[in-house]
């Protein structure tokens, strides 16, 4: 929210003053827009134009439910017309079966499209994109023709005389009542749709969207997030169908076909996809213009197919993109000592720690010791195909210590890794955490139960800025709820404003304060890594993995790392490090271990490991293979 | 003049810098090891010279014709042969399939695609056994012969090798690059990246040693690796220090 | 019996045109992770260019070898063309870019397909010449096998054939194979990765104006729209046998033609289309790789 506070351009006011203030400008803006736009149109008492600004206003409706799919979550849904059709119908049916009223069969046309979406969601959202689309356009025609089937559902005529609806007394009836009823939906779903953007919620999503397998490895939980977006639009699609079938008072299949999901991919791509002006540029365009340019009706669909391969290929951010504004960080959050920062972390994860102990300990749970190991890998197996990627390796990782994992290229030490964080499930073998099985967990619970990684080959999320970044850092520490978010309560607004002060102390603890506003592919190669490293500790994690972090560093930075890596020791965090520069794995680590072609070959202090002669044979190759072929060079 | 020469070379990853001028040679029947950590920039730099990457400047040259600029399927028709790292062999076709591909420059002319054939199955005995055999079903120290036999079916006139020792037991990295100096020895220019500082400099003629991008030691292959730089780069300098 | 060898054999005749589209996009998306939207309508081209030549220009009139060669080579070639002024002008430009990018044009670049073509043929249907063929045939038991399902099934599988032997035979033809696993190793070997490709489009459009012909042969009557849902069910009959295997490619094509006519005979063709979009997303969400396993680039 502060995000929100920073950017805008109005001059520095006392914090108070300005948090009332900027709490209306999106809201008021969009209500302002509206009414005028209303009005107008109203006034001008031409039916026909009033009619036409309702279709605008039912396309942007789509629009901005979709928006959310494939805008915010970055899915491709090409039936959604299906969640238009079944709000429609469960509308249609209560209203002409049931004689229910029309604002009654509301929440029941909502809840069945949430029901149809979340049950075709569930296992179909994992799939790859391109299989997504393909499945959703099944969905979408797989509800088209069982319409046209059912002939409880009026079959290949629909339903006809549909009434129209009675608010408290007060028939709706004419085309101005539909246009404010239209005008008032759009404008909350305007709302609700920004609150989400901004929120956690809309964090997550640009981080799916940028990178899912580096989202999920830091917390977010990606399917339950697509999920969400996926139902949540179709929601809204089923309000919109409700609407229409109320308006036009009959519906019948033809009214939900492919065409017309595409027509309403076609808004929100025209618009700019992910921007709410844009939807409403997109639904002005693809419904006015037609009317407008009567004699190319019939090709309407062609121009609108040129449009949009043009707009792919010339203009892909649309006609009024989204602006992301990059905004000042951190304001009106107030200063801490460097020495605070660390004191507080540090007293908040022996806070943590003592918690989780005396829930163990209340659970009947042994409670475990400063002795016991904290990660415990046994027996670990993976194979890729004929290749034994690693080959039951077993080692302990106690608390506190900084374990470093070293070994030729190819030896499968990143394979562990990513048998711990979940990303792969290993052939055979037990890995457990703080006396607990991580086992076949997805990876963003394990970052929750504690364990936080870097990636070899940085990945941040580089259309974010730095301190957005970390935020994202933090999604499982918080826990606002979708609805708060969306009506951007004071228990969320709190919430947010926590999360930014806690990776402002990230960020500073690994400092890079001054650089938190930039966008991270505006920073070095060291300075990105510290940026992921800050993201991998906001979720305060007790044992963080690094994998090869000072890869591309020169001495300096590499220095500077060793630094950071120590006061992440001090603060009690467990350290395990993959590296192949040996005279810092030598100066920094506590214990090595030691894998080769997927062997554990020497696990110890840095000063055996390099007097072991196993080890130097893996690393230089032994003396012998030297004269071999010295004399065949010779000969 | 060499036979290849690369010079000031400078490649950017977006706005990083990954190679910030290099400059190496290489003559006919020379082997050239190229040394240094993880993520030092060995590997961009044959993936730049073979036309994978496109440098900001610098110039490559191979007999005195820019590579600069070209397409990577046309620097191989130029005579420079790349075995990628990780082998990167067609793990669905034959081996037999694999080394055609090879030969796809010269695909029309079916009795030189046979000759270069059996040149490489001469090298490689293994090969020969397993000519039909799926490349994904061979061991790794087979697949890798297959992606040097492969290379060879080009005649290439410089021959770059990214890691060929990589996963293979020290007795198989120790006979590719036995063969790798057979290779030599016909004439061909060899630039060998190699993690195994020992193994590559003993058949060696010479050596550039990479840092972040920069080439920080070169010379005679036999003295550097008597250099105690190059011990310290692999093995931490023998200080043992930790946190205690 | 009688019933169901009725059906298995108009499931097999329709089934080798879907293997015929559906190896179109298998192909390409085997080596450029790329759906071709556009797939499904190149049929339509190919059926559309036959009926040009056969009704408007006479063809029909010729000797009826004369006749049928023309009427499959030239929407073949035409076709190729087509689908390499897709692959130039709208995929190529945007292969770096995002998949969703990728995805919308693809759309885009079929829904253009179909409305030049109902621009330019009208949104009537249109009729193949109904009297161009026999119509006798031979009887299996109680079914009768026209001569001309016998031969569109024979021409299918020659070209499948002929494909298959490309692939399998040529070096270049390996080499697009190869392109299904890597396309910078490919290009380490002096293959040139954007020939190869646009070969690839090439014969996947050819297949599929093949396929457009001879379903403006079976079935007499086309129209503009006929690409959408051949698209999907050829796209269906990819995915079941395996995205980017040839061979699952014929045997999904053959699976879907079977699905297909027994659901028409046993239950109603209402429900046809419901049975394929079920069979597809259940492959999809149980077995992704299909039956046989697919073959996508790894690296591209």
């Amino acid at each position: 929210m502060i995000a929100r506070l920073a950017g805008s351009r109005v001059g520095r006011v006392s914090s108070a003053t300005r948090t009332q203030f900027d709490r209306v400008p999106f809201s008021a803006r969009v209500i302002l827009v509206l009414a005028i736009v209303g009005a107008s149109v109203i006034l001008n008492g031409d039916d026909y134009v009033t009619s036409v600004a309702v279709s605008v206003a039912t396309y942007a409706m789509l629009g901005l439910g979709l928006n959310i799919v494939v805008g915010y979550a970055g899915l491709l849904d090409l039936g959604y017309a299906a969640f238009f059709a079944i709000g429609a119908y469960t509308s249609a049916l209560l209203m002409t079966e049931a004689h229910w009223n029309f604002f009654a069969t509301l929440p029941l046309a909502v809840l069945f499209t949430g029901t149809a979406g979340a049950i075709l969601g569930y296992p179909t959202l994992r799939l790859r994109s391109d299989y997504l689309a393909i499945v959703t356009l099944g969905f979408g025609e797989m509800t088209r023709i069982t319409f046209n089937n059912w002939d409880y559902a009026g079959g290949p005529n629909g339903i006809l005389n549909i009434p129209w609806p009675n608010f408290f007394g007060f028939e709706l009836n004419t085309q101005a009542d539909f246009f404010v009823v239209g005008l008032a939906l759009l404008a909350i779903a305007m709302i609700f749709a920004q609150h989400l953007d901004l929120s956690r919620l809309g964090r997550g999503w640009v981080a799916i969207r940028e990178d899912e397998f580096a989202a999920e490895s830091v917390g977010v939980p990606s399917l339950r997030l697509k999920l969400l977006a996926y139902v949540m639009g179709g929601m809204w699609g089923g309000l919109a169908g409700a609407f229409f079938a109320t308006r036009i008072g009959a519906i019948d299949p033809t009214s939900f076909t492919f065409q017309l999901s595409v027509l309403i991919l076609i808004v929100i791509v025209l618009g700019g996809t992910g921007s709410l002006p844009g939807v409403l540029v997109g639904a002005l365009v693809v419904v006015a213009l037609p009317e407008v340019l009567r004699q190319f009706a019939d090709q309407r669909l062609l121009i609108f197919a040129i449009l949009l391969i043009g707009m792919m290929l010339l203009r892909p951010q649309g006609l009024w993109p989204r602006i992301r504004r990059k905004p000042k960080p951190f304001y009106g959050l107030q200063e801490e000592e460097a020495g605070d920062v660390a004191a507080r972390i540090l007293r908040e994860h022996q806070l943590q720690t003592e918690e989780r102990d005396r829930r163990r300990a209340a659970a009947g749970h042994r409670v475990p010791q400063q002795s016991d190991a904290l990660l415990e890998v046994e027996g670990l197996v993976q194979q890729f195909g004929g290749l034994r990627a690693v080959d039951n390796v077993s080692f302990n990782v106690f608390r506190e210590e900084i374990f470093s994992l070293i070994g030729p290229n190819g030896g499968g030490k990143t394979t562990v890794f990513n048998c711990i964080t979940g990303v792969q499930r290993p052939r055979r073998g037990a890995i457990r955490f703080d006396g607990r099985s991580v086992l076949g967990l997805r990876p963003h619970v394990i970052v929750s139960r504690g364990i936080g990684r870097t990636f070899q080959g940085i990945r941040l999320f580089k259309n974010m800025a730095v301190f957005e970044n970390v935020m994202v850092g933090l999604y499982p520490r918080h826990h606002t709820m979708t609805w708060q978010a969306m009506l951007h309560t004071p228990g969320e607004r709190k919430d947010e404003l926590n999360t930014l002060q806690e990776s402002r102390r990230w960020l500073g603890f690994v400092g890079l304060e001054s650089e938190a506003g930039r966008l991270a592919t505006e920073l070095s190669y060291a300075d990105q890594r510290r940026v992921e490293i800050a993201r991998a500790l906001a979720a305060h994690p007790h044992l963080v993995l690094f994998d090869e972090p000072a890869a591309g560093m020169n001495p300096t930075e590499k220095l500077e790392l060793v630094g950071i890596i120590r006061k992440i020791h001090d603060l009690g965090i467990t350290v395990v490090l993959i590296e192949h520069d040996m005279s810092l794995v030598m100066r920094v680590s506590d214990r090595i271990a030691v894998l080769d072609h997927g062997v554990l070959i020497a696990v110890g202090k840095p000063a055996e490991i390099q007097q072991n002669p196993a080890v130097i044979e893996a690393y230089l190759g032994r003396e012998e293979d030297e004269l071999d072929v010295e004399k065949a060079k010779g000969a | 003049m060499a036979l290849l020469e690369v010079s000031d070379v400078h490649v950017y990853y977006a706005n990083i810098e990954a190679l910030k001028g290099i400059t190496l040679e290489a003559d006919p029947g020379q082997i050239v090891a190229i040394l240094g950590s993880n993520g030092a920039g060995k590997t961009t730099t044959l993936r730049t010279i073979s036309g994978l990457l496109r440098p900001r400047s610098g110039s490559i040259k191979c007999g005195g014709r820019s590579l600069v600029g070209l397409e990577a399927h046309v620097i191989v028709a130029m005579g420079l042969s790349h075995v990628p790292e990780g082998r990167r062999i067609f793990n669905i076709l034959s081996v037999e399939e694999n080394l055609n591909l090879g030969g796809y420059l010269v695909r029309s002319q079916h009795g030189l695609v046979k000759e270069r054939k059996a040149e490489v199955f001469k090298l490689f005995p293994r090969l020969a056994e397993r000519r039909t055999q799926l490349a994904g079903t061979l061991s790794g120290g087979e697949q890798q012969m297959l992606a040097i036999g492969r290379a060879l079916m080009s005649d290439p006139k410089v021959l770059m090798l990214d890691e060929p020792s990589l996963g293979l037991s020290p007795i198989l990295a120790r006979s590719v690059l036995k063969t790798v100096r057979e290779i030599a020895n016909r004439g061909t220019a060899v630039l060998l990246v190699e993690q195994n500082a020992r193994q590559a400099l003993a058949i060696a003629h010479k050596a550039y040693v990479i840092e972040v991008g920069r080439i920080v030691l070169q010379g005679e292959a036999a003295t550097l690796a008597r250099d105690e730089r190059v011990q310290r780069a692999y093995l931490g300098g023998f200080e043992a220090v930790g946190t205690g | 019996m009688g019933p169901f060898l009725e059906y298995t054999v108009i499931g097999l005749t329709v089934g080798s045109f879907y293997a015929l589209v559906a190896l179109g996009y298998t192909i390409v998306y085997g080596i450029l992770r790329l759906i071709n939207f556009a797939q499904g309508d190149l049929s339509m081209v190919g059926a559309f260019l036959g009926w040009t030549l056969l009704v408007s220009f006479g063809l029909e009139h010729l000797p009826i070898y004369l006749a049928l060669v023309v009427a499959f080579v030239v929407p073949m070639l035409g076709t190729a063309v087509v689908n390499l002024g897709i692959l130039q002008f709208a995929y190529k430009p945007l292969l770096r870019r995002s998949l969703l990018a990728i995805l919308i044009t693809a759309l885009g670049m079929s829904i253009f397909l179909q409305n030049t073509a109902q621009l330019i043929w009208g949104g009537a249907i249109q009729a193949y010449p109904p009297n161009l063929l026999p119509s006798s045939g031979i009887f299996i038991g109680d079914v009768h096998l026209t001569y001309v399902q016998i031969g569109l099934v024979v021409i299918s599988l020659l070209l499948m054939g002929g494909l298959v032997a490309f692939v399998q035979g040529t070096t270049i033809g390996t080499a697009m194979r190869a392109l299904a696993v890597d396309h910078d190793a490919a290009r380490l070997m002096g293959i040139n990765v954007d020939q190869v490709i646009r070969l690839a489009f090439v014969l996947g459009a050819m297949l599929a104006a093949a396929s457009g012909v001879m379903l403006g042969i079976y079935y007499v009557q086309i129209q503009f729209t006929m690409g959408f849902l051949l698209g999907l069910r050829a796209f269906t009959a990819a995915v079941l046998g395996g995205i980017g295997n040839i061979p699952g490619a014929m045997a999904g094509g053959m699976l879907i033609g079977l699905l297909e006519a027994y659901t028409t005979g046993y239950l109603s063709g209402k429900w046809e289309d419901v049975l394929v979009f079920g069979v597809l997303i259940t492959v999809l969400v149980v077995k992704p790789t299909g039956l046989f396993g697919e073959r996508v680039a790894e690296r591209m």
